[in-house]
Formats: C-alpha cells, structure tokens, sequence
C-alpha cells in the first residue's frame, strides 16, 4: 500500500480521454455514447480529486476514504438496495453492470434513468425516495468514482478531514 | 440427438378426455381435486399430493431403465427469465405457467398443441417490486378451474377448458411491495395463497378464498394482535419448556418494539400442505424487516414460524418459531413435509420442514411438539445447535450481526442468507422414508445499516456478499436424510446450488436438476450412483414432476435459469476486495448456461 503524501506534493493534472471502447449495450436507446465532457483528475500521492463541469465531483484517498458527499452517495446506494439487481460491487447481476454503464450515460441521462426508471426492465423509478432524489448528485459522484477506477472498493468510509 | 417417436399420441381420446372432465361441473371442487389426485397418471398439484411428498406411485421409468430415457417433446415459454414450479397434468391436458407476464399455456398432450393460452393484462411497475426475480411457482387445479396467482397479487381463476376468466380477486397492493411469486393451492372448497414482500417491510398474511366464488374466507396474519393473527391465547399452543403451553395474550405485540410489527415482514411466499385428518394447513412465515435486526430488538414473533391453522377457520392450533429475533434473512417458508415415520423409534404423524437456518426440524403434526432438530449441512456455523426444551437456536456471537452491532461486517456466517436450502422442495419416498433433499452449500458476510421505512420502497438495511462454504468447491448437495434421528444419510455434492424441486417414484429414482442445466436422476437408494445425466437448455431451478399418458410414463421439468439462485450465484462469488472483476463461479455459471424458459419432457423410447 503506498503512503499518504502530505502538504503540496507533485501534483499532476491532466484530462482523462473518453474511453472509445465502451460497451454500446449499455446505452440506452438514442443515447450517445458520450460521457460528460471535461473529467479531470487531479492527484496527489494516494489522493484523487475528479472535475466534472468545473467543480469536483468527488475526492478518493487510498481507493475507498471519500469526501462526505460521495459518502452519503454510497449511503443513498445502500439505503435504495441497488446491489440487489447490478451487484454489491456494481458489476451488474439482474440489472447491467454500472461500472460500463457509467461510460457511456451523461449525467442527465443518469438522473433522467433513476428518477423516472426503466420499469419494463425492472429498474424502478426512484422519484418517490428522498433518501435518492436528495442525493441524486452524490449517487452520481460514487458510480462515477467506481466506473472511473479510482474508487476501488464499493463499500467506502468517510475521509477524516 | 435422439427424440422418441410419438405415433400411439391418439388426438380423438383427448377430446374424450376433456369432456369427461368438464362433464361434473356441479360436484364439489375437492371431490374433483381428490379424483385428479388418486390417479397417479396426473401431476394435480405442485408436489403431486396435499402432503408435499414429491413422489409418484409410477415406476414405468425405473432404476434399471431411467439410464435409456429419450428426450420426447419441448416447449418454449417464450419468457427468459428464472423458471421455478412446475406444470400440472390433469387428463389429457397439461397446463404450465411462465414467469412475469405470467403466459398460461393448456397444451394438448396428445398433439403438444396449444389448446389455450391467457394472457394478463399487469403493470410493468410491478417487475421492479419483485425482490428475487419475476418467478411463478406454479399453477393449482380444482373443480374445473385453474388458478393463476398473479406477479400484481391477483389471483385468478380460469375456466380449464376454455381459459376465460371465472373470477378475480386483489389479494395486496403490489404499489407496496405487496406482490407475489408462490403457487396458489387448494385444500378441499378454499384456495390458500401468500404474500411476498419482506424486502419491502409487508405485513405478512395469508389467506383462504371460496373456490367457487372468489370470496375471502378468512385472513391471518404473521404479527401484530391476537385477533388479526387468528390466535387464541388460551388455545393456540407453541412449544415452551419442553412441553406445549398456550402462547398467551399478545404474543406477537409484546415481542417487537413499538409499531415495527406493521412493518416486519413475515412474509408467506412458500408451499403449503394440508393434512385432512386433522383438517390443519400448515405453512411458515419469513423474515422480519428490516434485514437490521438492531432495529427490532425481540423476538419478532411470529416471523420464522411453522403455523398449523384449522383450514376452515384460520385459527391457529398451534406455531413454532424458529429462528426468534432472526439476524441472517433465514425466512422460514421452506415446505412443510406431512409424513407418517418412525420418530427415534416411535410410529408419528410427523412434520418435517427443512429450514433456511441450517437445521432439518421434525415436529408432531398434530400437537405441535419439537421431536427432532438437527443441522442438515455440516457448514452451519450460526448456532452450534437446537435447544430441545425452550426449542431456540444457540447463537455463536461471533456469527450475529445484531450482537455486533450496525455498520459491521460479520464474516463467514453459514449458511448464506439463501439457506441451506431455500423454497427449492424436497420429497419424501415412502418406500425408503427418506427425504431428498436439494442444498446449497453457500456462507456469507454479513454487515447491517440503519434504514428508514419509505412505502413502497426496498427495506433491507444490510449488504451481503455470499462465497461457497470453506473446504472445497462445492456450493451444493443432494442429500438423503433421515427425519427420524436427524441425520444425513447420503449426501452427493454438486458443484452449484441443488435449486431444483426433487422427485422420487416408485422405480426407485430420485431425480432433479442443476443450475449448469443437467436434469440428474439417481438411486433412491444410493444417491451417489447416477443413473441418468441430460443437458437442458439452461440451468435449472423448477421442479421435476411426472405423469402418464396413453400408457406412457413421463419426466418433466423446466430449465430457464434465474431466481435468487442465479442472483446470489452472482452476488456470491465476488469478493469485494478483489474490485470491479467479476470472478470465480458467476463467470463459471455464465460458462454453463444462458437465460431462456422451456419445458423437457423425457421419456423411454419405444420398444
């Protein structure tokens, strides 16, 4: 396990290029397979701090320590008991798996899909769970740190600040 | 392959046949269901008799032929998801339901053509409100009727010649959770049907509705007061101190905190049997919500409970809860076997349930007593055993995740959440009185969360991640067992899940199927030696059933993978250190088999 760099260490920032292999299946249809378009990650040592439209989207130490928003995403994750269609680990069981999904769904497409669900397919619509529709940016921020590779484990805890 | 030539299938006799079926409209429901039954030729009901034996009088198909049996016929549902139940065979007609959208198809056995089909008209709505899959369990027959127990919770019956609708009934509001996923049966003028939904944080109930008409006879349900649950205090019995004792007022209220009890489960979605000597209907009850037993302190009474209810009343004579204040979602809904046996040497009407806690229980069916309690997979790690006077479980700390407290992950707890076995039916062969039973050999971490009640909203409050027990690489056994002494006689391990309803027959076979596909027949005798090994088109998690027509015996079953067994296959099998990969027997699975429902109907081919 590498060791946590303190103070204002070499920081590298770059812009992360859309996966061009990503999985069309998951898209739903008359998406574009497109994801948001600026990401960047700025990292520093074992820390990951990701853009998205020009704020942060989440920040991740050592892989599973999360910013207490993304936190309360993995919360809103577990409290809606989405493991039970894509999988504890998002890798999709009944349901697809969120990790590919994540690649290819904007963001509006993502809300748009939670909210009003795909109930032929057995996603529900979340418009009804405060406890998702209130988080629904963080939610966003999780899947998107667990489809991005830098939160990797699925079960994370809250960054001591 | 080889398929059997059918040229003694006779389409005029058929006709014969349904008319002579459709002829007694006026007799009584159960005197036409007790004739379906006495003839070993149909498969009347889901288990081929009220006592949920699984076994067939036939013996055509034998242990010293089983090895020739030929493929004679298939038919595709046209639906890919998980395929629990089976058919049912009444004269000359079977008929067969798929899962969510529920198709219900009669089909013609001397043709293989379709004589009807019924289509309900339900809600995609509802397909999200289904914990474990779209699965139905099967159709019931009685009086000419079938009855379709609905996804939406409507339960339907259709005329048997025609498939128009007779009657109709709401038995929940799926909008809640409230749906369903069991077979309906019938004991004697009233169709016995359960709720689904402890995910969901329902109230469990189950209730008895007139053949004939539809209407709502009574309704009991798994908690709250005594009225509700159709319990006497001074007459409804349960085990306590080693002997019975009335259960007393408020039995259930006094063992929850405050209101939880509205919203704890003990669901009833599993089979039912009926003994009708006794004129009792016993069935159990499932979960209590949340899955975070911190949340509901007590003993959440009376969820995990084995009832034994007067079927005209619905009073409960007696009940028997097994796992009090349940921490690992052990749903006590497992079928209860009715079985006459010796019991450590004694003659006994007994009851013998196989339950998702890890220990094979058998019971005086008339009285209620705790005769026999034993683990049914050595893996069981939860409780080191029962106590037979109080009859609770002794718990190891170390395995209890409401001991540990919320936001802890409690490792390797056996059996996983599924059980060691789950609604998957055993059989009982009177000939050996042994019972086979399909097992799943799976354990499980376990971590619980505070949650919060939302109508109509999953309610699960804990992560699971599920792994083959440790010490091999079997995640299932077929077992022989002996209800008498509490003992594994046989077992025979299987590289997935058993999740397949077993049959035994008179040809002394024991047959079921395998999650990779194989429908697998053995010795009754000798589990170990199998006789007879065929690839279905996907793995299987329906029961196998027989039947005889035209002097021609059959084995059937359903192959079409799905269910909690292919959930948790897939939860199961990746550790949650090892990241995004999905690893290990999942992707082992997905090398088996393929979504995809059809009916196998095996045979011996012509001589």
């Amino acid at each position: 396990m590498r060791t946590m760099i303190s103070g204002a260490a070499a920081c590298a920032l770059w812009l992360v290029v859309p996966a061009a292999a990503v999985a069309q299946g998951m898209a739903p249809p008359g998406a574009a397979a497109q994801p948001s378009a600026t990401e960047a990650a700025q990292t520093s040592g074992n820390k990951v701090t990701r853009m998205e439209g020009g704020k942060v989207l989440y920040t991740v130490v050592d892989g599973y320590n999360v910013d207490s928003n993304t936190m309360n995403g993995f919360r809103a994750w577990r409290a809606a008991a989405c493991d039970r269609c894509h999988g504890a680990n998002q890798q999709g069981l009944v349901g697809p798996s969120l990790i590919e999904s994540l690649k290819t769904l904007t963001k509006d497409q993502f809300i748009t899909t939670v909210r009003e669900g795909r109930l032929e397919k057995g996603m529900p619509s979340w418009k009804s769970s405060k406890m998702v529709t209130q988080n629904i940016d963080n939610l966003y921020a999780y899947l998107k740190g667990r489809s991005n590779g830098d939160i990797t484990r699925a079960h994370v805890q809250e960054l001591k600040q | 392959m080889k398929f059997v030539n059918a040229p003694w299938l006779r389409p005029a006799l058929a006709i014969a046949t349904v008319c002579l079926l459709a002829a007694p409209v006026a007799s009584r429901a159960d005197a036409d269901l007790d004739k379906a039954l006495a003839n070993p030729n149909n498969w009347a009901m889901q288990a081929g008799d009220m006592q949920n034996h699984r076994y067939s009088p036939l013996k055509q198909i034998n242990k010293g032929n089983v090895g020739k049996m030929q493929v004679a016929w298939m038919f595709s549902t046209g639906v890919l998801r998980g395929h629990e139940g089976s058919p049912l065979v009444i004269g000359d007609t079977m008929y067969l339901v798929s899962p969510f959208p529920n198709k219900v198809f009669a089909l013609d056995l001397d043709t293989q053509k379709i004589k009807w089909r019924y289509e309900p008209k339900q809600d995609a709505a509802v397909i999200p409100q289904m914990c474990c899959d779209t699965v139905n369990r099967g159709l019931a027959y009685a009086g000419n009727k079938i009855f379709l127990q609905q996804a939406d919770s409507t339960l339907v019956a259709l005329d048997a010649n025609s498939g128009k609708v007779i009657w109709s009934v709401k038995n929940g509001d799926p909008k809640l959770g409230a749906v369903n996923t069991n077979a309906p049966h019938v004991f004697k003028d009233k169709v016995i049907t359960g709720i689904s939904g402890g995910e969901w944080g329902v109230r469990g109930y189950i209730t008895a509705y007139d053949v004939n008409t539809g209407k709502q006879v009574w309704r009991a349900y798994s908690t709250g007061p005594d009225a509700e649950m159709l319990f006497d205090p001074d007459k409804t019995m349960t085990w306590t101190d080693g002997e019975m004792k009335p259960v007393g007022k408020d039995s259930s209220l006094k063992s929850w905190q405050g209101d939880q009890w509205k919203i704890g489960g003990g669901t009833t979605w599993g089979w039912y049997s009926y003994d009708k000597d006794l004129n009792l209907l016993y069935y159990g009850s499932g979960n209590p919500s949340t899955w975070n037993p911190i949340q509901r302190k007590g003993d959440n009474k009376w969820s995990m409970t084995i009832f034994a209810r007067d079927l005209d009343t619905g009073m409960a004579k007696w009940a028997f809860q097994m796992t009090p204040w349940d921490q690992w979602d052990y749903d006590g809904v497992n079928e209860m076997i009715l079985a006459d046996i010796n019991v450590n040497g004694k003659p006994t009407k007994a009851l013998v349930h196989f339950d998702r806690n890890g220990f094979g229980y058998t019971l005086d069916r008339t009285t209620g007593a705790l005769l026999v309690a034993q683990k049914y997979d050595p893996a069981v790690n939860w409780a080191t055993k029962v106590d037979m006077k109080t009859g609770r479980p002794e718990v190891v700390k170390q395995y209890a995740p409401g001991e540990n407290g919320a936001d802890v992950n409690n490792k390797g707890i056996c059996p996983a959440a599924l059980g060691s076995k789950d609604e998957q039916p055993a059989s009982f062969d009177p000939q050996t009185k042994r019972f086979y039973v399909p097992t799943n050999h799976v354990c499980m971490d376990y971590e619980p969360f505070q949650i919060e009640y939302t109508a109509g909203q999953p309610y699960v409050g804990a992560t699971l991640s599920m792994f083959p027990a440790p010490g091999g690489n079997s995640m299932g056994n077929f077992i022989a067992w002996d209800a008498g002494t509490g003992k594994i006689v046989q077992s025979k391990a299987e590289k997935f899940s058993v999740w397949s309803g077993a049959l035994t027959t008179a040809g002394g076979i024991a047959c079921y199927g395998t999650l990779e596909g194989y429908l697998k027949c053995v010795d009754s005798n000798d589990i170990n030696k199998e006789l007879f090994k065929f690839k279905t088109p996907s793995g299987i998690i329906g029961n196998v059933f027989t039947y005889e027509h035209k002097g021609k015996q059959y084995i059937g079953v359903f192959s079409g993978i799905g269910g909690w067994a292919g959930i948790g296959m897939a939860a199961g099998l990746e550790k949650p250190e090892e990241g995004l990969g999905a690893v290990g027997g999942y992707h082992e699975l997905a090398d088996y088999t393929n979504l995809g429902g059809s009916l196998t109907v095996f045979a011996l081919p012509q001589t």
